[in-house]
């Protein structure tokens, strides 16, 4: 009763004409950067938060969410038509629905993209809805330690799963923790790591460091290349998009499936989309009676990632929104639009302010059906607008993210951190280090070591309490058993290679 | 010993930074007070990623293996698009507070269209016009944007 009671105050807010039109706004432009690779989730939200100022915090979050979850749909296009994902987390929609296109079947591809991201979402709002609540009354009794764990298990899930290479990503977000703490010790007024510098007093801009790391890559990349015309797409109509019933029947499970595996990586913070996908593709492949056909438009393989990355989106969202723990830095975005209008991010939030939340669940709703009406009847809009000329939009989203950028502090030196974490991932990268997991680390960063010292505090110096607490306990063991787990795994590699380097020296 | 460390070069570098990168965090950690363990100072975190960050390199020194080229260097050979879009963010770094956002925009759209080689330089001045307008209509009168649009 309860639920109906708080679901009939979301509609209110989510139904209104502000809520219906930023909504809608969020998700047009969501599907928009989502369809045009290149543009990032975070490049989009730098050029609007000048905007969001203005805005009721709720409209905000609404319409920054709506483009959130927007790009996830759209993402899978330029992937499906030109095998260029439009986003990371459609990457993996690419390996089957490239090939499904080239058979002529790019509508289908399009509309069961769209029928797995409407399943996917919907199963991640519902997760929302019903464990939000409860959580956020349990993590009222959260001590510092409980917060720290946490954190520490999604650092290391998100550094070790998904991840070939285990030890650079630990280095990264290593090294992006210590990136998160340049500027003023609160405790302490100590400044640190900020060399002298006024502008690091109020530690690096998260937007100029997110936008470094992803978004002047692709900039870059993308600026200079011409795009190909998209394959003849006048002939995706309605009727040739309809899957068959063999082509529904074979997609059924994988998108339950992959909405279940995309809840669970979505919801714990650190891992979210990209592993989400990659691994219920993985999954999929490995259930399948014709593992074979996986490569060469195999329908299970968009139906499954589809899902999970939508579901890993909306479920990203209770984390950030019932204990304050942002899961990824767009949700480090979200919580800071709440901060400057004054809703201080934590486990008080749904009940402090439950219109925004509930706002914001229904608004989910709302949202995910403007995007199937945006994917379904009206995807040939999106699939011609892949055909812009390319090198002029460029320069103008330039134009719009330095604003961006400069206008959240109005600092100069915003742009040069920018430029050189754009250099500094370049770097990263080119010794095979990945970017992610430091991002990750950096917006995490205050945080942990705000919770690791007061944890110390109240239990005088005793480091085992974040293993005695019961909750810090139990996820503090599964992080161990994680560590433990790749490390038996790196180990036994390292040696079998080693002992294959010797044979072929003998022989 | 020295074919040893060519044929693992990629994980050898890797190791070296990770390690430099840790004893720079650590040799800043120890200029800030430590405290212990029941009340930290400011050091005492830092010093403990730095330790952590000496620790991976020295395991990734250890365990180097061989090859591993860099995934990435495909599209490495896109310089002017990198010299340009730098440029057109510097530009606009060093102009905003000189000379305001419009002149600024100006020389940044137009700088970051030279980045494609098929950009004439009549479209990109178009280009850069018609944005740098757009951005004083939008941020300056419609927005009210606390930032001057012109010297």
């Amino acid at each position: 009763m309860e639920l109906l009671n708080n679901l009939a105050l979301g509609l209110s807010v989510a139904a209104s004409l502000g809520g219906l039109a930023y909504c809608f706004l969020g998700v047009t432009l969501g599907t928009l950067v989502g369809v045009l690779p290149g543009i990032g989730t975070m490049a989009t939200l730098a050029m609007l938060l000048p905007i969001t100022y203005h805005l009721e915090p709720n409209f905000a979050l609404i319409m920054l969410a709506g483009i959130y979850y927007g790009a996830a749909y759209g993402g899978s296009t330029a992937s499906i038509l030109l095998n260029l994902p439009g986003t990371a987390t459609s990457a993996v929609t690419g390996i089957d629905g490239y090939p499904m296109a080239r058979k002529g079947q790019a509508g289908v591809a399009l509309f069961m993209t769209a029928v797995a991201s409407f399943v996917g979402s919907m199963f991640g709002v519902v997760l929302l809805s019903l464990f939000s609540v409860p959580l956020a009354r349990v993590a009222l009794e959260f001590g510092p330690q409980e917060y720290f764990s946490l954190m520490f298990l999604g650092l290391i899930a998100a550094a070790l799963i998904g991840s070939g290479r285990s030890i650079r990503s630990l280095a990264a977000v290593t090294l992006g923790l210590a990136l998160g703490l340049v500027g003023i010790d609160l405790n302490s007024g100590v400044a640190r790591f900020a060399f002298g510098m006024p502008e690091f007093y109020d530690g690096l801009s998260l937007v100029a460091v997110a936008i470094g790391l992803f978004g002047l890559p692709e900039i870059i990349s993308s600026a200079g290349r011409i795009i190909k015309a998209p394959m003849d797409t006048k002939d995706i109509t309605l009727r040739s998009m309809l899957p068959s019933r063999e082509q529904w029947r074979r997609s059924a499970m994988p998108m339950a499936r992959g909405s279940g595996i995309g809840a669970f990586f979505g919801a714990l913070p650190g891992t979210g989309g990209v592993v989400a996908t990659f691994i219920s593709y993985a999954t999929e492949k490995k259930l399948s009676k014709h593992p074979e056909e996986f490569g060469k438009g195999a329908i299970e393989g968009i139906a499954a990632p589809e899902s999970a990355n939508n579901a890993a989106v909306q479920a990203a969202f209770i984390p950030t929104l019932s204990l304050g723990i942002p899961g990824d830095p767009v949700m480090a975005i979200m919580l800071g639009v709440m901060m400057v209008h004054g809703i201080l991010p934590g486990p008080n939030v749904i009940s402090g302010s439950p219109d925004l939340f509930w706002g914001l669940v229904m608004s989910f709703v709302i949202g995910n059906i403007f995007l199937m009406i945006l994917n379904l009847p009206l995807i040939g809009i999106w699939v011609r607008i892949l055909s812009i000329p390319y090198h002029l939009l460029f320069p103008v989203i330039v134009a719009f993210v330095c604003i961006g950028i400069y206008s959240v502090n109005f600092q100069v030196m915003d742009i040069y951190v920018l430029l050189a974490f754009g250099f500094f991932g370049w770097g990263m990268k080119a010794l095979n280090f990945e970017v992610a997991p430091l991002l990750l680390g950096f917006v995490l960063g205050p945080m942990m070591e705000e919770n690791f010292r007061r944890a110390l505090v109240v239990s005088n110096g005793e480091i085992a309490t974040f293993l005695t607490r019961p909750i810090s306990g139990v996820i503090m063991g599964a992080s161990l058993l994680i560590i433990a787990w790749f490390t038996v795994a790196g180990l036994r590699r390292a040696l079998s290679r080693r002992g294959g380097y010797r044979d072929e020296q003998n022989a | 010993m020295l074919a040893y460390l060519k044929l693992r070069r990629e994980d050898v570098i890797a190791g070296l930074i990770t390690v430099a990168v840790g004893l720079f965090i650590l040799t800043e950690a120890f200029d800030y007070r430590l405290g212990t363990l029941t009340r930290m100072g400011p050091g005492y975190f830092p010093m403990l990623l730095g330790v952590c960050m000496c620790l991976l390199g020295a395991v990734l020194l250890v365990f180097a293996e061989p090859g591993g080229r860099s995934e990435s260097e495909s599209e490495g050979s896109n310089l002017r698009g990198v010299l340009m879009v730098t440029a057109a963010f510097l530009a606009f770094a060093l102009l905003i507070e000189r000379v305001g956002m419009v002149p600024a925009i100006f020389v940044a759209v137009f700088l970051a269209s030279l980045s494609n080689r098929t950009t004439s330089l009549l479209t990109a001045a178009m280009l850069a016009v018609g944005t740098a307008l757009s951005c004083w209509l939008i941020f300056s009168l419609l927005l009210g944007l606390q930032i001057k649009a012109f010297w």
